[in-house]
């Protein structure tokens, strides 16, 4: 059963609609209203306002990016044009001892061309339509390959959505992940890439949106890091142009 | 000992000073946690307007949480969200119960919540036979132990390595030697089936998203990612006060909660997770439901002395800069949330002053807890309040009640103060040595258990007033003209209201 049946879901959605108005009415009360307040101004809406100029040339990014992925126990490779990417991957797969990989659905990944450089793989693309079976691949593939959406310098993050061709297991099911940052879809500030997200429109409003900053990790045995909980433990970033 | 034991916050703090591991490891993980905020703030720079604009944010959300919440709740209905509402905890629990029955759950997955342990959604779901798995490593090691967490963000803070290795071997059905990279890696392993397995996800919620209707997590692990990626339900739990009006907002809180709560820049993963899957996105949950959680945070609304409480981040750094839970632990505090935001928050929950009154005077109020607080909570000022409110409520020990008249008759009368002093003075001589009195007799006891109080003098201050005024007056010398002068401009600026020189 993958979804509840409608005759539950309609008994639930008339009970929610119910309780709503008493426990909106609640709040409304308490707060000294008789009704719902209208929209009000939001004059603090954001980061402050000497926050928002402040700007990091490209070079400058990409340097601050890299300090902060390695500071967070990440891999970082800078690479000049893509062209130069399926080598560099195929050596890190290789020093891995990767013997399967999952990448996103996406056109730049395919003409990477990993199947000739890497025969000795097993690979596999995201499908959504295939839900089950891209589920269980990427639960046994050593490493998942994506491309990042943006990447934030300050904070040394790649933010991935999800699609159809962009499943959420493939940055987070295999141990190696290697993200692929084209330099140009670097940012400086959190927020420039969070008002990037709001202006998406509703019904093109992807259902996880995803800010990676390392690999996974935990310090709750005795305070002392683990790398690797869970999520990948092994995260490289690998910066093109 | 692995719990400290008691009914009152003085037996359970008594209890944890004695287990020395607690004590070490609390102070020791509490003080590399403050040391990373404080590195953290101060790299980043301009931490007080970074503080101000938080507290800005989440007290103008609060004024007007009617609009924000009703706005989330249409935009995630949008998405497809199923919204339910809670008003008390045991709500929460019946609906979650009555999704999970529908769905003919065997296993539920969670990841950190807090407001799952106000509802105690895991005995709920264990009474059905429904098993139900923490996924985040310390909170899988304190369910393991059967314990609550002591900790916001380190929930098995008073645990060591040994206490781990011996619960995780009972799991392993084999000895596990105490290393955490082992000990993280069987909980790894055993977690990822019960990942794959699980028929429902349950995830809290660190914010909500007016403007999309979407839930935001911070985590480093990778285990809410986990919970919200694979099962084909989830339900998220979320208090009422969690909301942000937009994207633009989510900068501000996620550069003050990381940075206070780990001194992380971000933490490993930040998702925002905006109704169930698309139809053909393959992961992700096919049907999502948010159960938003009142119970008692509606009393805080409209109260002057304790709506602030609801800006709340839940970071913990209150807890790590706090002398008192530094020292007792998260287990000495009563209900699900420690250290000073805690000591507050419980008894404002549960609108029972007298119940929990004695936690509010756990404290010195120092105020390092607003001084700690990113969005500028005034902790200290609260526990006033609820000491106040106690006072007026009649909630005071007899003893103390009578001891608060005697000090007012006693300092409304300079005859009986001059009186009661002399009959100290001839009285403590049985118990004065070396100018100390040392004895642990009667009510003197809470105080020498620990410190000396000094001997009254032979001769108090009032006793010795009149001398010691003609001493003064005879050594003053006149103060020079231009100096007079100088004092007596000052002297009229101030009176005008005027600036100081």
């Amino acid at each position: 059963m993958s979804k509840s049946d409608p005759e539950f879901l309609s008994k639930l959605s008339r009970e929610s609609q119910a309780a709503e108005k008493l426990f909106i009415g609640n709040i409304a009360t308490r707060l000294g209203r008789s009704a719902i307040s209208p929209a009000p101004e939001h004059p603090f809406r954001g980061a402050p306002e000497f926050w928002t100029s402040y700007e990091l040339g490209r070079e400058e990014q990409i340097a601050r990016f890299m300090g902060n992925w390695q500071a967070a126990g990440g891999f970082t490779e800078r690479l000049a044009t893509m062209s130069d990417l399926p080598g560099v991957i195929a050596r890190i797969l290789r020093e891995q001892n990767a013997g399967s990989m999952i990448r996103q659905n996406l056109t730049e990944l395919e003409q990477l061309g990993l199947e000739e450089q890497l025969p000795e793989l097993r690979h596999a693309a995201w499908d959504g339509l295939d839900a089950e079976d891209s589920l269980r691949t990427a639960e046994q593939a050593d490493a998942g390959i994506v491309l990042a959406d943006f990447a934030v310098a300050y904070t040394g993050s790649i933010v991935v959505t999800s699609s159809t061709d962009k499943g959420r297991s493939v940055s987070l099911l295999p141990n190696i992940l290697i993200a692929v940052i084209p330099a140009d879809r670097m940012h400086t500030r959190l927020g420039e890439v969070m008002s990037r997200i709001a202006s998406v429109p509703g019904e093109q409003f992807p259902a996880g949106v995803h800010f990676i900053s390392g690999p996974s990790r935990s310090s709750d045995i005795e305070n002392d890091l683990t790398i690797g909980v869970h999520g990948p433990g092994v995260a490289f970033a690998l910066i093109v142009g | 000992m692995s719990k400290p034991q008691g009914s009152n916050v003085k037996e359970r703090a008594k209890s944890a000073l004695k287990d020395e591991f607690l004590i070490d490891a609390v102070k020791f993980t509490t003080e590399k946690l403050k040391n990373g905020k404080k590195a953290a703030t101060e790299e980043h720079g301009n931490w007080e307007e970074w503080r101000e604009r938080g507290r800005l944010i989440r007290a103008h959300t609060i004024s007007h949480l009617d609009y924000y919440l009703s706005k989330f709740i249409e935009n995630a209905r949008a998405q497809g969200v199923h919204v339910h509402f809670a008003p008390e905890a045991k709500d929460a629990a019946r609906i979650a119960i009555e999704i999970a029955k529908h769905r003919g759950a065997k296993s539920v997955v969670k990841s950190k919540s807090m407001v799952s342990e106000e509802v105690h959604i895991n005995e709920a779901f264990e009474e059905l036979g429904i098993e139900s798995i923490e996924s985040d490593l310390g909170e899988y090691i304190i369910q393991l132990a059967n314990e609550p967490p002591s900790h916001i963000i380190i929930p098995a803070i008073h645990k060591n390595r040994y206490q781990i290795a011996d619960l995780l071997s009972k799991e392993a059905g084999e000895t596990l030697p105490p290393e955490t990279k082992i000990l993280a890696g069987f909980a790894r392993r055993k977690l990822r089936d019960k990942f794959l397995e699980a028929d429902i996800g349950l995830t809290g919620c660190n914010f909500g998203i007016a403007e999309t209707g979407s839930v935001v997590i911070f985590e480093n692990e990778g285990n809410a990612r986990m919970v919200s990626t694979v099962p084909k339900t989830q339900i998220t739990l979320m208090g009422m006060e969690r909301l942000i009006p937009s994207w633009d907002d989510l900068e501000v809180m996620a550069t003050l909660l990381p940075r206070s709560a780990t001194g992380q820049k971000l933490t490993v993963y930040m998702s925002g997770i905006t109704g169930p899957r698309r139809e053909h996105d393959g992961d992700g949950p096919e049907e999502m439901h948010i159960i938003i959680v009142d119970n008692g945070r509606s009393l805080q609304l409209g109260d002057p002395e304790f709506q602030e409480l609801l800006n709340c981040i839940r970071c913990g750094a209150c807890l790590n800069a706090c002398p008192v839970y530094r020292h007792i632990g998260g287990h000495s505090y009563p209900g699900t949330y420690s250290g000073p935001i805690g000591a507050v928050l419980t008894p404002a929950l549960n609108k029972n002053t007298q119940e929990w009154h004695d936690v509010a005077n756990a404290s010195s109020l120092c105020g390092a807890c607003y001084e700690a607080c990113p969005v500028k909570i005034p902790l200290h000022d609260m526990l006033v309040y609820l000491r106040n409110r106690k006072v007026e409520r009649g909630y005071t020990a007899s003893g103390e009640k009578m001891a608060m008249k005697g000090f007012k008759m006693l300092m409304g009368s300079h005859k009986l103060f001059r009186k009661a002093v002399k009959a100290g003075q001839i009285g403590q001589k049985l118990l004065v040595r070396d100018g100390y009195i040392r004895s642990q007799i009667g009510p003197l006891k809470g105080w020498t258990a620990y410190r000396h109080i000094p001997a009254l003098p032979k001769r108090s201050f009032r006793e010795q007033w009149p001398g010691l005024s003609a001493e003064i007056e005879k050594s003053i010398q006149p103060m020079s003209g231009e100096m007079e002068l100088r004092m007596e401009e000052i002297v009229q600026a101030r009176r005008k209201g005027g600036g100081h020189a």
